[in-house]
């Protein structure tokens, strides 16, 4: 976190830099069927974030150390592309992008019925071509709803969205200023269902209190993002 | 990328349908699929377009960097264009350092963009021996269904046309737009049953043989060839496709110009 607690990015009318209140959420719009050779695909805008997630699968596992005798492994790649960010980034594996990719599939092998396909392999391609701030985000609840789109039987959808502090004040969804002058941010991915989680990252610095309030916008959140989920899945524009 | 298995059954159906003077999608043996060209799309990217060819879909980003002009060419920036085609494009598409396939796509659309003279590259100099732009143009797959080669040079130069050099950003100037004074247009046929068909679909990469790629500037002049796969062709079959490619591309020079 950078923590210049000095900028200024709240004004006296608790009003956030792009006009916020503290507990909104940026723009979201869902869209299903985007690639079209792949098996199910989503694109999803959040603020000026926009990610496409391709789904293939369940297919033969290849290579075959990576097979499971009693289930299928879920093989997800998260990127971002060359022109994704305002200073280029170079293509390839980082660091960054393998924890993501990790931290992601963690989250979605818990909610996949991998029993149903043992020996094989469902790949899900996430593939940032705008980052705003909240990528991880984006990716993992898009890639949710391309695993649906695809017909991949699971227990729920994963919702995912953050919520942190600025100028000492708990806010949810970060957008770049906010996450770039942030002092705290929370991640998590939430099962819209049961309010279980399935996926949880924080840093930075919050209190007890600055914690809950955070937990409970992301709670709350995460309820309105999985109508727009639906709808999306159901043929409308979300 | 993963050698997908070629259906002998496929290859005799493309063969029927070739003796037929059909195709596997319905379309005549020089008819392309409708291009549907959108620009700015992108909004880190200081130049982008997004272009879709049936169910063939790509992106094309702009980005600018400050190099150190090469020793021998003090007063010239640069241009990079590099292709990448990740897993999320098609099942036999894998992760992993770049392909041989991607690296040809993406340098086969750089030499038609290059060799057209379509960007200025003594205009992209700052200071002589010491600054000058680098345009990075990347090339970026979300869809294969066959002949990606057009579907990238096509957003490529789309992309390079309405891109702005951020100078205000690396505190050189006030930004100003890249300026290209040509529109260099690709151009791909393939091999499919015993005779080349233009804008080949995917089933038809699959069980076709070699491609044959012509890029050609505002005035028909030739600027890139590239002949790709296994296969062989005559004299006659070039004369032929080479008058195909000089009336296609007009007609997509004049989309992009209605842009």
């Amino acid at each position: 976190m950078g923590g210049y607690g000095d900028v200024q990015m709240i004004d006296e009318n608790g009003k956030r830099v792009d006009g916020r209140g503290p507990g909104d959420l940026r723009d979201i719009t869902i869209e299903t069927d985007v690639v079209p050779v792949a098996d199910g695909s989503c694109r999803m805008t959040w603020g000026t974030n926009e990610v496409i997630v391709a789904v293939y699968g369940p297919m033969e596992c290849h290579p075959r150390k990576l097979q499971r005798q009693d289930r299928a492994v879920l093989d997800v790649a998260y990127n971002m592309a060359p022109f994704s960010t305002t200073d280029r980034m170079r293509p390839g594996f980082n660091r960054r992008s393998r924890e993501i990719s990790k931290v992601t599939k963690d989250a979605l092998e818990s909610v996949v019925l991998l029993e149903l396909y043992p020996r094989s392999k469902i790949r899900i391609s996430i593939e940032v071509l705008s980052a705003e701030a909240g990528t991880r985000c984006v990716g993992l609840t898009a890639a949710s709803v391309a695993l649906a789109d695809a017909g991949v039987p699971m227990t729920d959808m994963v919702v995912s969205v953050a919520s942190g502090k600025i100028n000492d004040v708990v806010v949810c969804d970060l957008n770049k200023e906010e996450d770039n002058y942030g002092e705290a941010d929370l991640p998590m991915g939430i099962l819209p269902n049961s309010g279980q989680l399935v996926f949880l990252q924080m840093d930075g610095d919050l209190s007890q209190e600055e914690f809950n309030q955070a937990w409970q916008y992301n709670m709350d959140a995460a309820q309105m993002i999985h109508n727009f989920m639906v709808d999306s899945l159901k043929g409308g524009e979300a | 990328m993963a050698i997908p298995l070629v259906p002998k059954l496929l290859r005799a159906h493309l063969a029927e349908l070739a003796e037929n003077d059909a195709r596997i999608d319905g379309r005549q043996q020089w008819e392309g699929r409708d291009v549907e060209i959108e620009t700015s799309v992108l909004p880190r990217a200081e130049g982008s377009a997004r272009v879709r060819m049936g169910d063939t879909i790509v992106f094309a980003g702009v980005k600018f960097q400050i190099m150190k002009p090469y020793s021998d060419r003090p007063n010239q920036g640069g241009l990079m264009c590099s292709a990448e085609i990740r897993p999320v494009a098609g099942r036999n598409w894998e992760s992993g350092p770049p392909s041989p396939e991607s690296i040809e796509l993406g340098r086969v659309v750089d030499r038609g963009i290059r060799e057209s003279g379509c960007i200025d590259v003594d205009a992209l100099c700052i200071i002589p021996g010491e600054k000058a732009w680098q345009v990075i143009l990347d090339l970026f797959a979300i869809s294969d269904d066959g002949n990606l080669f057009d579907a990238f040079a096509l957003a490529g130069i789309a992309a390079l046309r309405n891109a702005v050099v951020p100078a205000e950003r690396f505190e050189v100037g006030e930004d100003y737009s890249l300026g290209v004074s040509k529109t260099p247009i690709m151009c791909s046929y393939h091999k499919v049953g015993d005779r080349f068909v233009y804008d080949a679909c995917g089933r038809e990469e699959l069980g076709g043989d070699e491609r044959i790629h012509i890029t050609l500037g505002d005035d028909d002049h030739v600027h890139s060839l590239q002949k790709g796969l296994k296969g062989i062709f005559s004299t006659e079959e070039f004369t032929e496709i080479m008058g195909r490619a000089q009336e296609r591309s007009k007609e997509i020079r004049d989309i992009l110009d209605s842009l």
